[in-house]
């Protein structure tokens, strides 16, 4: 499957045109990773979205130190994020700091790598692809959000 | 169809997944989740439809 076609399945192209799904296209590259590569960095500057195109990612938030080990951050993983999912979307909104640690989780994971301020500057040039890409991350941001509340709520928490 | 689940995990402290699919998860599908097995218990719709994408939200326990 070409990376047009894999983009086209991924909901934050969701009524693209082909010609809109090129010129995004047009602005990035793939990249591979192998298990444990860590992709970003909780903290780090962010400067790229991603799109999951095969493989595994895995997504993890540090959480205090770990007892009895001064400065050693305990971490949790929170989600696994697979073909067509998409991550680093909040830096493109907010451009705060990274908020999680993103960690390869299979051999050969291919993600395509969209750089922010070239995504934001084809999105304020082109209102109605600018429109269109943010309703989408809105909307995989709210599925995200109802992962993790039916993920606490049989979790207990 | 692009079928958008998400997967969580009773019982256990399990991230869970999400991953778009091209058939939808069924109850008693044996599924592997980082290297586990366990088993869908429950589906739900989580929102509704837009074009091609269907959003579902898949339960499951351990085998």
């Amino acid at each position: 499957m070409s990376v047009t076609d894999l983009l086209r399945r991924s909901e934050l192209f969701y009524e693209l045109t082909p010609e809109q799904i090129d010129q995004v296209i047009g602005l990035g590259q793939e990249k591979v990773y192998n298990t444990r590569d860590i992709i970003i960095e909780e903290g780090d500057q962010s400067n790229e979205i991603y799109v999951v195109c095969k493989g595994m990612v895995e997504v993890e938030v540090s959480q205090g130190t770990v007892p009895d080990v001064p400065g050693r951050l305990q971490v949790n993983p929170i989600v696994r994020l697979g073909r067509g999912q998409v991550f680093g979307e909040m830096g493109l909104i907010d451009r705060g700091a990274r908020s999680a640690t993103v960690r390869c989780a299979e051999d050969g994971t291919t993600l395509f790598v969209i750089p922010r301020q070239a995504m934001v500057n084809l999105c304020d040039g082109d209102h109605d692809i600018g429109y269109l890409v943010m309703r989408n991350i809105a909307a995989d941001l709210s599925f995200k959000l109802r992962h993790r509340n039916l993920q606490m709520g049989v979790a207990g928490g | 169809m692009i079928y958008k689940v998400s997967y969580v995990v009773t019982g256990q402290m399990h991230p869970g997944e999400i991953v778009n699919q091209d058939l939808p998860p069924e109850i008693g599908d044996r599924i592997t989740l980082g290297g586990e097995m366990f088993e869908v218990v429950e589906i739900i719709d989580l929102a509704p439809p837009r074009g091609d994408f269907a959003y579902l939200h898949a339960t499951c326990k351990p085998v």
